[in-house]
């Protein structure tokens, strides 16, 4: 938990100092981190004395690349279809629900597992911005 | 790009199953990992040039020792290599003078059983000043670092001294040398990261400044610094039933670690057991459980 915090925290910052990014992207952006810290806890650390997350925040003019590194069980990209919303509320918004959020709201996903971790990197593009 | 993620039970190996190293291997991808085992089974000379890269060379000049042929003023070679062919482990040991117990540096690295490397024992010790027998105890016994039985006056002796747990002399300075040469030892065979247990409090702290991440533990290590703030269960434990749980201990990392070592880990139904950390090859994990610490 206080690394969630931590994270939101410093994207809330570096939103701050960079040009061009609005709100809702800021807000996206802590959601996607949020959700996928909490996949990590939950499903990568099951069963162990959790380990760390690494969060590296790149920030471009044209995008924003964030990459969440973890040394749990590794995660197998599959498609199990769109979440039962229904299902979803009455567990209270928890089963696949919090990825589902991450693929709504970013425009890249990623993941890759190796001997480094395990490297789940989401990509927010930022609107051209007007020149004055 | 894919729709969703399911938990892997089993991690992939990326390693070859090849238990030596053929001169082919140097014309295939350099992106391939090889493995300490199949280092191992080459000749004895192509064996020692690889594995030379991982001795700092000023920390073997500064005790008049040659880097290349690894012989001292008196002549006498003072590094030894032990990689048995067909072993996937390796360590190297130097030696100021040929007496067992003057060991300044130790190494030891193994295969794990999947995909990388692992540290088993790093020991860099300045043995010209004073050292505490803290590795025995009054029978002569190993302590194993005091891990396995303890020698209290030595102990005592050593934090007095401002060593930490774990240690029989102070260091040499040399960690960070020393694992970057291991970083660049590990980048030659293809490896993009390594794995170590950290045997004390103040080694995860040590190790966290030089960049390594939790696979686990981390979560141990933030319940700790939690439990040593003001009112918190550790810190209501240190309260003077032995020299090692002194009231205000846990401002500094070595007060800490040596109530660690003395077991102060009971009080929050704990245990120093099971952390393992993480190097990424290059890159700086920036953990810090620890915040502002005093060491």
């Amino acid at each position: 938990m206080a690394t969630i915090i931590a994270f939101r925290a410093l994207i809330d910052r570096a939103c701050r100092e960079q040009p061009g990014i609005d709100p809702d992207t800021c807000y996206d952006l802590k959601l996607a981190v949020e959700e996928a810290c909490t996949n990590v806890v939950t499903h990568g650390y099951a069963g162990m004395n959790p380990g760390s997350i690494v969060l590296c925040l790149e920030l471009e003019p044209h995008q924003i690349r964030v990459t969440l590194t973890d040394f749990g069980h590794a995660f197998e990209p599959y498609d199990p279809g769109l979440p039962d919303l229904e299902a979803s509320l009455d567990e209270g918004l928890s089963h696949g629900f919090g990825l589902h959020l991450i693929y709504q709201t970013m425009d890249e996903i990623h993941y890759e597992t190796g001997e480094a971790g395990n490297h789940l990197t989401f990509v927010r593009r930022l609107p051209a911005r007007q020149e004055p | 790009m894919f729709r969703n993620l399911r938990v892997r039970k089993e991690p992939k190996k990326y390693v070859s199953e090849d238990q030596q190293l053929a001169l082919d291997w140097f014309t295939r991808s350099a992106n391939v990992p090889v493995t300490l085992r199949q280092i191992n089974g080459l000749p004895e000379e192509p064996k020692r040039r690889t594995y030379r890269a991982l001795l700092p060379p000023t920390l073997l000049s500064q005790f008049g020792i040659d880097p290349v042929t690894w012989e001292g003023p008196d002549g006498a070679g003072h590094v030894s290599i032990t990689a048995k062919s067909g072993s996937g482990v390796m360590s190297l040991t130097v030696r100021r003078h040929p007496d067992p117990s003057d060991e300044l540096f130790y190494l030891e690295l193994e295969d794990t059983s999947m995909n990388g490397i692992q540290v088993n024992f790093i020991l860099i010790r300045d043995p010209r000043g004073a050292c505490f027998r803290t590795d025995c105890d009054d029978e002569g016994r190993s302590t194993l670092f005091g891990t396995v039985h303890r020698n209290f006056g030595a102990e005592l002796d050593a934090m007095e001294a401002g060593l930490a747990p774990g240690q029989v002399c102070q260091g040499l300075r040399a960690s960070r040398q020393t694992l970057e040469h291991l970083e660049a030892f590990l980048v030659t065979t293809g490896h993009s990261a390594y794995f170590l247990e950290p045997l004390t409090y103040a080694s995860a702290w040590l190790f966290e400044r030089r960049g390594f991440a939790y696979v686990r533990g981390h979560k141990l290590m933030d319940d700790i610094h939690e439990g040593f703030q003001p009112g918190g269960r550790l810190d209501r434990a240190l309260d003077g039933s032995t020299p090692f749980r002194q009231p205000g201990q846990g401002r500094t990392v070595r007060g800490r670690a040596w109530a660690i070592h003395d077991g102060i880990l009971e009080a929050m139904g704990a245990s120093w057991d099971g952390l393992r950390m993480i190097k990424q090859v290059g890159r700086h994990a920036g953990v810090d459980t620890f915040p502002g610490a005093t060491y």
